[in-house]
């Protein structure tokens, strides 16, 4: 496999620390730590999904948006975040299923308003978004992308086998494992082009921290509107 | 005060088990043969290792004589007396004893006179605790030789008699608890010894301590590597002791060894984090690393972890890792001072080369991080 150069290097290893420390703060989170511990419970599965919906919604729209802000020297940019948001942004009526079946009501779940640490998320997400060639989101999405593929690899069975649901209750989480290489490697391509200078690699680092903070801050205010 | 590790030894006790005969000295469980044993085999890659028990699951040798054989070995070829020792610094996760330290058990054994004495507990990263604190009294000029050793002695937690003795456990109640056997077929006994000195050895190559770091993440994740409770959760005792009977704990299974295999991932991100961390500090040249002695198999490296690292520049090349799990197997914390001693014997360490150590311990994810320079004689 090869490298990526030097920048682009210094950039990953930073991110990778950044998501060690966000899954350290997520190990915390009391609703993630009932996994852990096995006491997690239907309710909690619904809660979780509850709140989760609303960044979901809201990913889609900033995934686009940061698509549009990057001008033409970066259409190569744009063309993969493009594709990207195609993939994935009408997840959240999978997640909605998902509920349903969970035992949840699908009006309820419609209706519900982001809490706090999802204001704060989303807010902050669009905002860097609209920025001119926002090449920092691309620290927002290694975490949320990381995020995916930890519901799919360590969530979604887990909560099958603590809460019997069935498995067709979990094809929110379950599904981000399954194209994971292909969109490693269409990170690496991307972080190799726009990861060129210091203030770049600053850039994407702050943006990951903020996103990882934010992301965790969500999942510890749940329910709290 | 620069500090050198400038001998080294080890002692195993036995023959080699092979992966054939590892259940005939462990014993099988109410005589039937275990279901998970080749999967574990399989996964971990070890295909001999030593046990401190016979085919009757009696022990041959006591945790603290195989310590001291180690150093008895590492004196005699470094041409000491114990009298010359200043500091002994032992670590082991089970001592033959509850109490007292296992030290002062070891001191006697190698009749160390007027020693200062550390005993460091833990898993596999209290050797390396040990050595730090043996490391750091040469270097505060508190002592000018010390004499560190690591042992363990854990089949006797891993007999059959063990497991049968555990009657309302959870794997009695499921017929299966993969978490409480997952290291039946994993850990097995030895010691190591290193030789501490704030010079070089007159003769043969030392190993210049650069620095020894370490990252602990207790208190972010629960417990993964344990003995001393049941793993029924809340219904049960807390802790072995809280029982009305040591008898009660026992048929409970809070004696048993226990590994919450789901947990265990975290501990190579966590090993990873601490490696980059020491990069960006820039204390770690990747580039610069000629031999990674790493306490954890190569092949526990892999998949999206390695990719990443590999885009990075920050992993060392598979031809650089030095490994013996493989054929001493999984000694807990004794395994990188056997490690180091079987490198060290090896001949493969040249004058000015970097050699990297990294001991990963799942019990509560500690994380420690030593770099060596191979130096001349004095």
């Amino acid at each position: 496999m090869s490298e990526l150069q030097p920048f682009a290097q210094e950039t990953l290893r930073g991110l990778i620390r950044t998501w060690t420390d966000f899954e350290r703060r997520l190990a915390k989170v009391p609703v993630l730590r009932r996994l852990d511990t096995g006491t997690f419970s239907v309710q909690d599965y619904q809660r979780l999904l509850f709140n989760l919906r609303a960044q979901v919604v809201e990913g889609a729209r900033w995934i686009t948006r940061a698509a549009s802000s990057f001008d033409r020297h970066h259409a190569d940019v744009r063309s993969i975040i493009i594709s990207h948001a195609k993939d994935e942004h009408r997840d959240y009526e999978i997640l909605e299923q998902d509920y349903v079946r969970a035992g949840g009501e699908l009006e309820a779940i419609q209706a519900g308003e982001r809490n706090i640490g999802s204001e704060a998320l989303a807010a902050f997400l669009m905002h860097q978004a609209t920025q001119p060639n926002p090449v920092d989101m691309l620290g927002a999405m290694f975490i949320i992308e990381g995020l995916g593929e930890k519901m799919a690899s360590s969530w979604a069975a887990r909560i099958c086998e603590l809460t019997g649901l069935p498995e067709n209750a979990t094809t929110f989480l379950g599904y981000h494992g399954v194209n994971d290489e292909s969109h490693m490697e269409r990170f690496y391509t991307m972080l190799d082009r726009v990861a060129t200078t210091p203030e770049r690699v600053a850039a994407i680092g702050k943006t990951a921290r903020v996103v990882a903070r934010l992301y965790a801050l969500q999942l510890e205010e749940l329910d709290n509107v | 005060m620069s500090v050198y590790l400038t001998q080294s030894a080890c002692f195993l006790p036995g023959e080699p088990v092979d992966n054939e005969r590892i259940e005939t000295v462990l014993g099988r469980v109410h005589g039937k043969p275990s279901k998970l044993k080749r999967r574990i085999l399989k996964s971990n890659g070890i295909i001999t290792r030593h046990y401190a028990i016979d085919e009757q699951q009696q022990t041959t040798v006591q945790n603290e004589e195989m310590a001291v054989a180690a150093g008895k070995l590492v004196l005699e070829r470094a041409g000491l007396e114990p009298r010359d020792i200043g500091m002994l610094a032992v670590a082991t996760t089970q001592g033959d004893y509850v109490l007292p330290g296992f030290g002062s058990q070891v001191q006697a054994g190698l009749e160390i006179p007027r020693v200062e004495l550390l005993t460091t507990h833990g898993i596999c990263s209290c050797a390396m605790m040990a050595l730090k604190g043996a490391f750091n009294a040469i270097k505060l000029g508190d002592q000018s030789t010390a004499l560190v050793i690591s042992s363990e002695l854990c089949s006797r937690l891993l007999k059959r008699q063990r497991y049968e003795a555990a009657s309302d456990s959870i794997g009695a109640q499921r017929g299966l608890d993969f978490n409480a056997e997952f290291l039946r077929w994993m850990l097995s006994d030895g010691a190591g010894a290193l030789l501490l000195a704030d010079k070089p050895a007159s003769r043969g190559l030392s190993l210049r301590i650069d620095w020894i770091r370490s990252f602990s993440h207790a208190d972010s994740y629960p417990v993964c590597m344990s003995v001393g409770n049941s793993g029924k959760g809340e219904n049960a005792p807390k802790a072995w002791q809280d029982y009305e009977t040591y008898a009660e704990a026992e048929i409970d299974g809070a004696l048993l060894i226990r590994q919450d295999v789901r947990l265990l991932e975290h501990i190579v991100k966590l090993g990873v984090d601490g490696f980059l961390a020491l990069i960006e500090e820039g204390v770690v040249d990747v580039p610069k690393i000629d031999h990674f002695l790493c306490h954890y198999s190569s092949h526990y490296f892999r998949g999206k972890i390695v990719d990443m690292l590999s885009k990075a520049g920050a992993m060392v090349p598979e031809e650089r890792w030095f490994t013996n799990l493989y054929t001493k197997g999984n000694t807990g914390c004794a395994a990188m001072f056997i490690m180091l001693d079987e490198f060290l014997q090896s001949g493969k360490a040249q004058a000015g080369e970097t050699v990297f150590c990294h001991v990963p311990e799942s019990g509560r994810f500690n994380t420690v991080y030593m770099q060596l320079t191979c130096v001349e004689a004095a």
